[in-house]
């Protein structure tokens, strides 16, 4: 079944002035399949994008979009895949359905097909009420919404999207996120998603690649994943750093210990077991922590330990956003 | 891997998987012009130049001009009216480099290449969208003159001929500052390089018939083609059908805006090259 899978083998691509954006990488990609692309700012993960859907040669390698090669059958693949790429390309002049209807044209829907099909489209996204309003009075999400509607205008089987919910309140992202989710349950879109928030690629992805310094360092469910970074941790909040760090001293024995600021991380095998020990031990030094949690490992923590650094400094600007985001993973481990 | 082989055709792709050519120029040409005319106030500058450049040559130069002995018996409206055409125009056709511009800028360039567009409709389409402004231009340009008093020796129709090769010339402009665009996908570069062709205007018999130039301006005059537009639009205007001068001025246009567009062809390739 290749229809709507994404092969790749090899892909290598070199830059003027020797540098390799992407060295080697091979991806396998099941028809019906949500991926999800992490890395690093510069890690390769856009111009892989930037090859797959025809914008791109590569310097060598082999690609193939639905059965289709990228680089001898462009056409083909840009008719069987839609690209929501991380700019978003709309003309701020224009209102949604001369857009839409547009787009769909172009693929060859006549008139009246195109604008019922752009109606369609502006419904799935949820903007009927904007219909009349030029796009360059959208908010952030709403314009990111009708390009992902644009993407869709000619039915792809393929959906590449490109950091789809950079830049997007939480609320938007959740919007996103439902719509990707319909998109590969009600149509079996196979769905190509890279991001930058690895809760997003955790709620979404049947199977997350992670790129780094153009290679691929390790690819899987995020379940197998998380649970090859292995251990739990017991997390303990503390009034300052001095009372932290009294208990960094009595709990090393039971654990790896990381103290950040004034809370404190033990990881260890089944952390919830070892809870009423970390607690009589506190009692017994007379130390009392402000807030006791519990996390299951995270593909942060997948992340750290294969590129040697926090996805949360990565990711600058978007600190609070990802720092929420790890906190409802903590809410989810419990 | 056997996944690895590509598919021989596009058996399963719908029976119309795109458009064809003329329709996407016409779908291109029409999405351009209705973004001209959502930010009309674009169109109002060119306008106002041309009407300005009539209204002084003809107060200045107009009483002097029976002097002239190339003009003896011909209105200097007439003379001077196709020089406005022209220059208007010139400014009028990076109305469709403008809108390449922004669509550059906005990332929708991008989205168009990803659709089945054709190069030749990604290129017409703003090309003949400029074309059709400068044509609503030159009805202004003339209906203008003709208030002043502006009589043409040809009548309507031909009239009609001096407002298509106007639409022609801004065309073959049009391709210049669209090829700009491509190049630079920049607009202060393209509204600077849509300045190159303005020598042009007087590098010719701008505001005294050819036989009255000398020297090297002559020689300039010559191989100009805004020249050979001109002596048309001012037989039309002043003398009546002269068939040889219409076709020079008609071949003129058509070499120029050929040229222009192959240039077009070639930034278009180079922006869009997969590298």
């Amino acid at each position: 079944m290749t229809k709507g899978s994404i092969v790749v083998e090899n892909l290598v691509k070199h830059y003027p002035g020797d540098v390799i954006a992407v060295d080697g990488v091979s991806l396998n990609v099941e028809s019906g399949s949500i991926f999800g692309f992490l890395g690093p700012n510069g890690a390769g993960k856009s111009t892989t994008i930037k090859i797959l859907t025809t914008l791109a040669l590569p310097t060598s390698g082999q690609a193939m979009v639905g059965g289709y090669d990228v680089v001898t059958q462009a056409e083909e693949v840009r008719r069987i895949a839609g690209v929501a790429l991380q700019d978003i390309g709309l003309d701020p002049l224009m209102k949604p359905l001369e857009l839409l209807s547009l787009q769909t044209r172009m693929f060859g829907a006549s008139g009246a097909e195109a604008y019922s099909r752009a109606e369609e489209l502006l419904a799935l996204v949820r903007l009927t009420d904007a219909v009349d309003r030029r796009v360059g009075t959208y908010s952030g999400g709403m314009r990111r919404r009708l390009d992902l509607a644009l993407a869709l205008a000619h039915e792809p089987q393929i959906l590449f999207l490109d950091e789809p919910t950079t830049g997007l309140d939480p609320a938007s992202r959740r919007d996103v996120w439902e719509e990707v989710r319909r998109l590969n349950r009600e149509l079996g879109m196979t769905i190509f998603l890279t991001t930058q928030y690895l809760e997003e690629a955790d709620e979404l992805a049947d199977v997350v690649a992670i790129i780094n310094k153009g290679r691929i360092a390790v690819q899987g469910s995020p379940a197998r994943l998380k649970s090859d970074v292995g251990n739990e941790s017991i997390n303990l909040a503390f009034d300052d750093r001095a009372t932290a760090e009294r208990a960094l001293e009595e709990l090393t024995a039971l654990g790896r210990a990381q103290l950040d600021r004034d809370v404190l991380r033990l990881y260890m095998e089944s952390a919830a077991e070892a809870i009423p020990s970390v607690v009589n031990r506190l009692r017994e030094i007379n130390v009392n922590p402000i807030s006791l949690t519990l996390t299951q490992p995270t593909l942060d923590d997948v992340f750290l330990q294969i590129t040697g650094q926090s996805f949360r400094e990565e990711a600058t600007g978007n600190g609070p956003e990802l720092a929420q985001g790890a906190k409802g993973k903590t809410r989810r481990g419990r | 891997m056997t996944q690895l082989t590509a598919q021989p055709g596009a058996s399963s792709m719908p029976s119309q998987p795109k458009a064809g050519l003329l329709t996407q120029i016409a779908l291109i040409t029409k999405r351009n012009l209705l973004v001209i005319f959502r930010t009309p106030q674009a169109l109002l500058p060119p306008l106002i130049i041309s009407i300005f450049f009539l209204v002084i040559y003809e107060s200045t130069l107009g009483e002097a001009a029976g002097f002239l002995p190339g003009l003896s018996g011909n209105s200097y409206l007439g003379f001077i009216l196709p020089l406005s055409l022209v220059s208007s125009a010139l400014s009028g056709s990076s109305l469709a480099s403008q809108n390449l511009v922004r669509d550059i800028e906005s990332g929708y360039f991008d989205k168009l290449l990803l659709t089945p567009a054709s190069r030749a409709a990604l290129l017409l389409g703003p090309i003949l969208a400029g074309g059709f402004i400068l044509g609503l231009q030159a009805v202004f340009v003339i209906a203008v003159g003709l208030i002043m008093g502006l009589v043409s020796a040809t009548g309507l129709p031909g009239l009609l001929v001096v407002i298509g090769l106007a639409i022609l010339l801004g065309m073959g402009f049009a391709g210049f500052t669209v090829s700009a665009a491509l190049g630079s996908g920049n607009a202060a570069v393209t509204q600077a390089a849509s300045f190159l062709f303005f020598p042009l205007t007087f590098l010719t018999a701008s505001f005294v018939p050819l036989e009255l130039l000398s020297g090297w301006l002559k020689a300039a005059a010559r191989i100009n083609p805004i020249t050979y537009v001109l002596e048309a639009m001012r037989s039309l205007l002043n003398e009546g059908w002269d068939m040889a001068v219409l076709w020079q001025g008609v071949a003129a246009c058509l070499i120029l805006a050929a040229a222009m567009y192959a240039l077009a062809v070639y930034a278009l390739r180079v922006r869009t090259r997969r590298n």
